[in-house]
């Protein structure tokens, strides 16, 4: 080290005065963000996902020939033959009371139609994107959410684990210009996750449809209804970083915000739907559902009775526009609130 | 122009259910520009405090009160001056599952150092060999090391080190010594050393500040505040000790025997020493005024006591 000492005093001889810029403070914060063993991790386990998803698909759609229907047709016919001679017991019970016709006390007899038909009873069934693509995408982009989560947590978790977001600031001292460009890269890759993870989906479900699909035309505006609700849940993948990130940032640690999370989605929000229905659509994942599902997500209030005009019970609409502006405000709030805190509180 | 400058500063922590603690009270420190200044205090005297009020990582109580740095007020113009501060305040912070080199150069980006630096850096601390480790692999030592090299990145003129020998084996010790002290004598750094080592300040510092309870109780050259303390004691080495006792308390000096020689106390003038043995035809074999080292004058400043003994040493005259 003495030999390097000598070279590093002619070396600080004139030294220049560095600036960090918002700019090189993004390009260092996605260099960390990329070099994260996590993030590393969870795409690699995002790829074999994706790979046996895939092959798993493969192997349980099939296109069912002549003979796979006659074998469905036979296996409901025994049912349907089954369900009638249970009826004809039924029709000569002495036991109907009276006033009341055998036909209505048993019911009407059992077709095919009342076990969704032979299809049902296909051991392999064709994959048609018509009907399972958009609720293909939701679910997809729940699980993206749900690792989204993880992402957005453990991102800033880290930084407070190692107390290197101290360090940074011996670089770049402007607190509230840190927190905004690691807020910005976890967007940008979250962002990023959601689109390929959706990218993914259609993937899937294009090679299910070319080896194992339906024949069947696609519904009108498949593509556009396919498409908004893929849009939808990259902003809810978006959404769930952005929450995540804020709650570590408050709580400062991750394992303590990951607790609270699940304590919230498996406990808080069960109770509440238990005991204040009506509270329902202020619960995350119902403005989750809201917001992705096509068509929104209607809350039906059962405790009630059917006190409506109709004689239904009531119901309460979250749609897409007011559950993502709900999420959005609150993740808005949580962010705002862990980065004043790190602006004001005093760091040790 | 000062590189450090506080100017009454003071930091109160708030307590739940106690008063609050005082850290810093009217706290006046100044670090002229060039040189090492060693920062020496007790344990809770506020060193570290002072430093992360200096980085603005710790806000000071409001109303009264200037910090400067490199001639900026903190915290409001730390962005100006940041670049050409470098620091490394307690244990060396990084991630642990990235390797030394990836860990100098997010902060290279970050601030916009080249690349090349971060391997002269790496070099400077004798690290290259196992930059690509990751950190959490990484000795103590070797922590520290790195440390030091994140601190060295930005070529700092302000450069602010706590306890940078933590750590470290005897020869990195060394090798720290000598770089702290080549940087202090480049002429555009100044190295701000916090240090338990009271040796470390002793032979590295040019000048020093001692804090105590939140204030800055000493300050100035190493040899200045060392001879402020200085007692006037004078031991005087004589063939015949007794001799020379009776004629020197004959002259009004006050004199105690010491382990075969005379300690004469309260000397303002050693030559005067010599000119009355002379006189008497008694003549030295040594004369050494007894100056205390920076231990004890850090003990005897901060209020403590030596636990073991007189830990005064003399030096010759």
């Amino acid at each position: 080290m003495s030999a390097a000492v000598d070279e590093a005093g002619a070396r600080v001889a004139e030294p220049p005065v560095h600036r960090a810029s918002f700019g090189s403070l993004l390009r260092s914060e996605a260099h960390r963000f990329r070099s994260r063993r996590f993030i590393q991790l969870l795409l690699l386990l995002a790829v074999v996902g994706w790979v046996v998803a895939t092959v798993i698909g493969l192997l349980n759609y099939g296109t069912p020939d002549d003979g796979d229907f006659a074998d469905a047709q036979a296996r409901i016919d025994e049912i349907v033959a089954e369900q009638q001679m249970y009826r004809d017991q039924c029709l000569e019970d002495p036991g109907i009371p009276e006033g009341t016709s055998p036909e209505e006390w048993c019911g009407p007899p059992a077709t095919a139609d009342d076990f969704g038909g032979p299809e049902a009873f296909l051991d392999k069934s064709p994959f048609d994107i018509g009907e399972a693509g958009t609720d293909g995408a939701l679910g997809v982009a729940a699980l993206a959410a749900a690792l989204a989560v993880a992402m957005g947590a453990t991102w800033i978790g880290a930084e407070w684990s190692t107390r290197t977001i101290v360090a940074l600031l011996f670089w770049v001292p402007r607190r509230l210009q840190v927190m905004a460009a690691k807020l910005t890269v976890l967007i940008g890759a979250a962002a990023l996750f959601g689109v390929l993870t959706q990218a993914a989906w259609l993937a899937t479900a294009g090679i299910w449809e070319a080896v194992v699909g339906s024949t069947d035309p696609l519904p009108e505006d498949f593509w556009r209804t396919l498409l908004q609700t893929q849009a939808r849940g990259v902003l809810l993948v978006v959404l769930a970083a952005v929450l995540a990130f804020g709650l570590t940032n408050v709580v400062r640690n991750t394992g303590a915000a990951l607790g609270i999370a699940f304590v919230y989605t498996a406990i808080v929000e069960n109770i509440v739907r238990a005991l204040r229905p009506h509270w329902e659509p202020w619960l995350l994942t119902s403005n989750a559902l809201g917001l992705v599902q096509d068509g929104g997500y209607t809350i039906t209030f059962w405790a009630d009775g059917p006190i409506g005009p109709d004689g239904q019970p009531p119901e309460y609409y979250l749609g897409p526009l007011q559950s993502g502006l709900y999420l959005g405000a609150v993740a808005v709030v949580l962010a705002s609130i862990g980065a004043v805190l790190f602006a004001k509180r005093d760091l040790h | 122009m000062p590189a450090v400058q506080l100017t009454a500063v003071s930091k109160s922590y708030r307590r739940r259910g106690r008063p609050p603690q005082k850290a810093l009270d009217d706290l006046d420190l100044l670090v002229e520009s060039g040189g090492v200044h060693g920062f020496l205090g007790p344990n809770g005297s506020g060193k570290t405090t002072t430093i992360r009020v200096l980085l603005g990582l710790v806000s000071a109580d409001a109303g009264g009160g200037e910090i400067r740095l490199l001639d900026q007020p903190v915290p409001s113009g730390l962005p100006d001056v940041i670049g050409s501060v470098g620091a490394l305040v307690e244990t060396p912070l990084f991630f642990p599952g990235f390797s030394g080199r990836l860990n100098l150069q997010l902060l290279a980006e970050a601030a916009g150092v080249s690349r090349s630096r971060v391997e002269e850096c790496l070099e400077l601390v004798d690290l290259t060999g196992r930059a690509d480790d990751r950190f959490k692999g990484y000795s103590l030592g070797m922590k520290q090391r790195l440390g030091i090299a994140a601190a060295l990145l930005k070529a700092p003129r302000l450069l602010i080190l706590d306890e940078p020998s933590n750590g470290l084996d005897p020869a990195g010790i060394r090798d720290v010594r000598e770089l702290i002290r080549r940087l202090g004598r480049d002429g555009h750094t100044t190295v701000l050393l916090s240090s338990h080592l009271l040796a470390e300040i002793q032979q590295v510092c040019d000048s020093v500040s001692i804090l105590a309870r939140g204030r800055c109780v000493a300050s100035g050259p190493v040899g200045e505040v060392l001879a402020s303390r200085g007692s006037g004691d004078v031991l005087v080495q004589i063939a015949d000790p007794t001799a020379a006792a009776g004629v020197l308390q004959g002259a009004g000096f006050s004199v105690s025997p010491a382990d075969g020689a005379l300690m004469v106390h309260s000397v303002a003038t050693p030559s005067d020493i010599t000119r009355v043995l002379a006189g008497s035809g008694l003549y030295l074999e040594e004369l050494r005024r007894v100056t205390p080292d920076l231990e004890s004058a850090f003990l005897a400043i901060t209020g403590d006591q030596p636990h073991d003994g007189p830990a005064a040493a003399g030096t010759p005259a």
